[in-house]
């Protein structure tokens, strides 16, 4: 690339857009008070698509915000396909590493949300649902493969755009899993990359808990449940001092480990770089270290249960019509995204994202509340609730 | 206790080869005195007749030829002293009926032999408990039994007593702060705190109250103040009084009855349906004795609990036992803990390693260890060294790996190059683990974790150890030189002068370490059936909790049918409640049937929990607890958890924010027309991206993100001036092929700032910036950079444009929304 200008110039240039960046937040601040429809329709379509609106539009959506629709203000701005290309994908991408960056090739569980939201599926789906967003075929892109990313790496790559070339797949027919042993994002290939891989499937429960119940695990901590479930590679006395388990490792273990025996057929090959699932076979990596505590639970099957539905995170909200128990990802999955808190948990976030803060005040908490009832109520449609967050964060 | 009773009756076998010496009262044997020497001493030639047996022969060879000596038991039961005579010197064939009486070959550690010693009677050593050990391993080599025959456990009806009340202690140390601790600080300071020049724990005199408290727990019982450790070290044992002992013992006592006054008893709750309870000394020991031990040389099993020396058990002279010196604390359920010290023998005593392993040229060390943590490295575990660079063997830790180092004729006098398990295998964890590291000419150093051969090749030969050191010290914990701190946890160490092989070292691992209980809780009830139990397997896990597993329902009553007995939701209950954490059994949901029950009983569960120890393995009593069994029912209604109230308000963020990489890379591409994957841009991106504002918050904001703004500003501007297609486009009209001063006369100019400002900026949106002000100041700009004083370059049209593009592109009005 031919460099235009010196090094010495482009730093003075630098310097003098800092100061004028600086010098446009007083003005933006202080002009806040004085937003019309103009303004919010402006800040509306950036916080969504994350660039600036055309004429055209910002005027059809000033428009729709003077005549007291803001929301559809809000979905006209959801139309550019940078909400997509970029909102969105930036919006997933932290969920499908263990990094928690941005800044990693798109793959399939960031298209199949992309796609989720676009169709307005039901977006609790993502976490059981037999589902897969892929690009259309055509030239240039590598095909869709169970055994490599670079198919949506190439879509990336080449800037195509996922708003209108995403096609809704299965994994079952895309992958060969068999459809009862998908789970949405969960069995996606990004996901088993980063959370089947090696270890012992504990992290596939505790990313999804991160990234949809916006819950680590300390913050469902519960040493008062049964630990009758806690494999034989936890040390029931690290470096010989059992307080250690019992007032730590248990708190986290007793509820963790009966679910991520949901997990127990799924691997993940790092030679072949696909998902391994083996219906009615335990995977070795469940017998990691079985001596460390022969008396320790021994994984037969994937049969899980879900021992926070008591105690305090009863709290989570779990739903009173499923049976808190089950065999296989896809019953979990359904378990977690059937409760309030993964409900709250994608209104906190698309709020933080669009909001530019988490829930501060009493005000804000209420309407993450009503937003999320929206939710529940539209059949987990996310758009809607990225809508409402963009009219409840418009500006005065 | 008042409540209990103690019938013994007869009982049924566990295991097929059962044993069933039931031993009478051991009398009052002498006071435990240590005796001087502890080799047997100068043994006198045997000159009567010859064993008349092999059996005669292997007690001579094992038990004779060690307890003739006179001062052991030599000095009274000999011919013409105390009977039995079983170590009568004129005949070993009448030794040998004196001693069949008094011994279980069957089960060596029952023997009546072994009980006296167990009891005090003329003990050689200063722990009772060690020279019964000695002993068994003695009975047990003439018996034979060392290839690991299947000993069996009779259990036996255990006194029946109800859960009684309990004191536990308090949480809080204050209780304990104001009464007990003030006389331990004052009295107990010289020795038992941390610091002390002499220091010796356990440190409950530390001016630290909750490290005192801690420490205290153990021994101060609450029920009985008199029984206090505290106390009976003072009347008893007239440890370090510092005037009178009895005196002294009374204070002690009183200080604790003051602190046991102000304790409320614990209850059980009477509407639980708990079975009877039982402490663990009222467990029968499961005497496993499955560990094979044959050409042990050296044992540890660390069983005296108290004192200094940790004693070499395994019978063959001359006893390598173990000085502890430093940090190094007792642990209970068999053990000690190694913190900042070690556990050395004495040259002379190590030499016997030197000896007879170098008889064999093989060897096995063999630990129970529990690593402290996984991030020591070259830290010794068990060593027989002269110092850091010199050594006949060492099992040492390196993170996650354990080293071997064996001196022989195919390595160096330090045993390098090593043998250590890969890294990536993670064999070591900072959990109990079994170790075993084997050595023999032809196949070399192996070594096996948790029964199983790691798989790591010795990079060296096989080779001999005839260069071995037999001025060397054995040691564990450390280097001899006290430099090479190993920081962990033994349960058991052993050293044999033969290889072990896979077999041996997992007839090992199955035998585990530490002493077992079965405990019998009587529900007979609440079942209606006679004499049923609730049997578990107990043992005291580590210092701070007791392994409870293999549930089983049992009839001690042969002729006992259970029927149909729904049982569901069994806790342990420890000292009148429930524990709080580890209740594995509640989840228990089955029924006791006739057809799923054996001559075994009925086995419940498969897996074992561990439960906190509170007051020690002599005061913690325990009972159970049922949701469901047989007809009686206790209904738990789940408590409702509190829904935490809301957060308190913090003061919203701004609401200005940064657009992040992705976004300013499309709006760019957006405001210029030129795609995010044209060339230079994609890859000035892929550059610079990680430099751009990640997070929107306006407070993140650095000066590395302008740079990285204007870097790509002025790529994407460079991208558009340079496509002649696209800057037609968007600056319809322009004359980039002429000079500045004639392209930006006004009409050049306006067509250029109003492209800009047309496409970049949105008007009448009071938010944003300017246009007016904006248009004037890029005006400027160009007017200033169109200055050349008349010798511009053929393309400075274009860098005008360029950057008068970048300007605007890359400034607040892109960056901030």
């Amino acid at each position: 690339m031919q460099r235009t200008w010196s090094t010495g110039r482009r730093q003075t240039w630098s310097r003098r857009l800092a100061v004028a960046a600086l010098g446009l937040l007083g003005v933006l601040q202080g002009g806040l008070a004085f937003a019309d429809a103009r303004s919010q329709a402006k800040r509306m379509h950036d916080r969504l698509a994350g660039v600036p609106p055309t004429e055209a539009v910002l005027t059809a959506m000033a428009s729709d915000i003077a005549a007291g629709r803001p929301t559809d203000a809000a979905q006209r701005a959801m139309q550019h396909r940078a909400f997509y290309d970029v909102t969105l994908k930036n919006f997933a991408m932290p969920w499908t590493n263990r990094d928690q960056t941005v800044f990693a090739p798109l793959n399939d569980y960031v298209a199949t949300v992309i796609g989720v939201v676009r169709d307005d599926v039901g977006f609790d789906r993502i976490l059981y649902d037999d589902i897969l967003y892929a690009g259309r075929s055509g030239s240039g892109i590598p095909a869709l493969s169970a055994s490599s990313n670079e198919h949506f790496a190439a879509l990336e790559r080449q800037g195509v755009n996922l708003r209108d070339e995403l096609v809704r797949t299965t994994q079952s027919a895309a992958y060969g899993v068999p459809a009862e042993a998908t789970a949405g994002v969960i069995t996606s290939r990004a996901a088993a990359q980063a959370f089947f891989v090696a270890g012992t499937n504990r992290a596939m429960l505790r990313f999804t808990l991160m990234n949809h119940l916006c819950t680590d695990l300390e913050q469902v901590q519960d040493p008062t449940r049964p630990p009758d479930r806690i494999r034989q590679d936890v040390s029931r006395s690290p470096g010989g001092d059992s307080r250690v388990f019992l007032n730590n490792c248990i708190a986290c273990h007793s509820g963790m480990d009966p679910l991520a025996q949901a997990f127990a057929y799924y691997d993940y090959d790092e030679t072949a770089g696909r998902m391994i699932y083996t219906a009615g076979v335990v995977r070795p990596k469940y017998f990691n270290n079985e001596d460390t505590f022969p008396a320790g639970y021994s994984t037969p099957d994937d049969a899980w249960d879900n021992y926070w539905r008591k105690g305090r995170n009863s709290l989570l909200g779990w739903d009173g019509s499923l049976p808190g128990k089950g065999t296989g990802a896809k019953s979990l999955g359904r378990e977690l995204a059937g409760s309030d808190k993964f409900a709250s948990c994608q209104v906190q976030k698309v709020f933080r994202n669009v909001c530019f803060r988490a829930p501060s005040d009493a005000q804000d908490r209420a309407r993450v509340d009503a937003m999320t009832a929206s939710f529940k109520a539209s059949g987990f449609k996310l758009k809607q609730v990225f809508a409402e967050a963009a009219t409840y964060c418009m500006g005065d | 206790m008042e409540h209990r009773h103690a019938p013994i009756r007869p009982v049924r076998a566990l295991a097929i080869a059962a044993l069933a010496l039931v031993l009478s009262a051991c009398g009052g044997g002498a006071k435990t005195v240590e005796n001087p020497v502890t080799t047997p001493g100068g043994p006198p030639t045997y000159s009567g007749p010859a064993p008349a047996t092999a059996d005669v022969q292997a007690f001579k060879i094992n038990v004779w030829d060690n307890l003739k000596a006179s001062n052991r038991c030599g000095q009274c039961h000999v011919g013409g002293g105390q009977a039995p005579q079983f170590v009568r010197l004129d005949d070993v064939n009448l030794a040998y009926s004196a001693a069949n009486p008094i011994v279980n070959l069957t089960s060596p550690r029952d023997s009546r032999m072994v009980q006296k010693v167990a009891g005090g009677h003329n003990c050689w050593l200063a722990s009772n408990d060690a020279c019964a050990d000695i002993l068994t391993q003695w009975i047990s080599a003439w018996a034979g039994a060392t290839a690991g025959g299947v000993t069996g456990v009779v259990l036996k009806a255990p006194p029946i007593f109800d859960p009684g009340t309990s004191k536990g202690f308090p949480t809080s140390p204050a209780l304990f702060g104001t009464t007990v601790h003030p006389m331990l600080e004052r009295y107990c300071s010289r020795c038992h705190v941390s610091t002390a020049a002499a220091s010796q724990s356990p440190f409950f005199a530390s001016s630290d109250l909750d490290e005192a408290y801690a420490a205290a727990k153990v021994k101060i019982n609450l029920d009985q103040p008199a029984l206090s450790r505290l106390v009976v070290r003072l009347r008893s044992e007239f440890h370090n009084c510092w005037s009178d002992c009895a005196s002294n013992a009374n204070e002690m006592e009183a200080a604790i009855v003051a602190f046991a006054n102000q304790v409320p008893a614990t209850q059980v709750d009477p509407s639980l349906v708990f079975s009877k309870a039982l402490r663990l000394p009222d467990g029968i020991v499961a005497s496993g004795g499955n560990r094979y031990s044959g050409n042990q040389v050296a044992l540890w099993e660390f069983k005296t609990g108290r004192g200094t020396i940790a004693y070499d058990t395994s019978g063959v002279e001359p006893a390598l036992n173990l000085n502890l010196s430093g940090d190094v604390q007792w642990v209970g359920g068999w053990g000690i803990n190694v913190r900042s010290g070690k556990a050395q023998g004495s040259t002379s005593a190590s030499r016997k390693l030197h000896d007879l392993i170098k008889a064999t040229g093989e060897y096995t060390i063999e630990a129970w260890v529990a690593p402290g943590n996984v991030a020591q490295e070259d830290s010794r575990i068990v060593s027989y060294s002269g110092g850091t660079t010199t050594r006949n063997f060492m099992l040492g830790q390196t993170l996650y790996s354990y080293d071997f180092y064996n001196r022989s004729s195919s390595t160096n006098q330090n045993g390098d190059p090593k043998l250590t398990t890969a890294a990536a295998d993670e064999d070591l964890q900072a959990t109990l683990q079994h170790v075993v590291a084997t050595f023999d000419p032809v196949r070399g150093r192996r070594i096996y974790v948790n029964g199983e051969y790691t798989g790591d090749a010795d990079p060296s030969s096989g080779g001999t150890i005839s260069d071995w050191d037999d001025t060397f010290a054995f040691v564990l914990g450390n280097e001899v030189s006290g430099d090479r701190q190993f920081q962990g946890v033994f349960r058991l160490v052993a050293v044999y002068n033969r290889a072990l092989t896979e077999p041996q070292i997992q007839t090992n691992f199955q035998a585990g370490v530490g002493e077992k209980f079965y405990l019998l809780f009587s529900v007979s009830h609440l079942v209606g059936v006679p004499e049923s139990y609730i049997l578990f397997e107990v043992s005291q896990f580590d210092s701070y909790s007791y392994l409870f597993e293999q549930p089983t329902f049992i009839s001690l009553d042969p002729t006992a049918k259970p029927g149909s007995i729904p049982i569901a939701g069994m806790r342990i209950g420890v000292n009148g409640e429930e524990a709080a954490v580890g209740q594995a059994y509640r989840t228990l949901d089955t029924t006791i049937t006739d057809s799923q029950y054996g001559p075994l009983g009925q086995p419940l569960a498969n897996i074992g929990t561990v439960i906190a120890l509170e007051k020690g393995p002599e005061g913690d009593e325990f009972f159970l607890t049922f949701d469901v069994l047989g007809t009686h029912r206790n209904v738990r209604l789940d408590p409702v958890p509190l829904a935490p109230g809301p957060p308190p308000d913090v003061q919203r963020a701004p609401d200005v924010g940064l657009r992040v990489f992705d976004e300013l890379n499309a709006t760019m591409s957006e405001l210029t027309g030129i795609p995010t994957t044209a060339p230079g841009v994609a890859s000035t991106y892929d550059t610079i991206k990680q430099s751009l504002p990640t997070i929107e918050t306006i407070d993140t904001f650095v000066s590395a993100h302008p740079v990285a703004v204007a870097q790509l500003a002025i790529q994407y501007c460079n991208a558009l001036v340079e496509n002649p297609t696209a800057r037609a486009q968007y600056f319809p009209g322009f004359d980039f092929a002429a000079t500045p001063a004639t392209a930006f006369a006004p009409a050049g100019r306006d067509i250029v700032l109003d492209a800009l400002i047309g496409r970049m900026l949105r008007t009448n949106v009071p938010t944003e910036p300017s246009a007016t002000g904006v248009r004037g100041d890029l005006d400027l700009l160009i007017t200033r950079l169109s200055n050349c004083s008349g010798s511009c370059a053929a393309d400075r049209t274009e860098t005008v444009v360029k950057a008068t593009c970048a300007a605007l592109l890359g400034s607040a009005a892109t960056l901030v929304h």
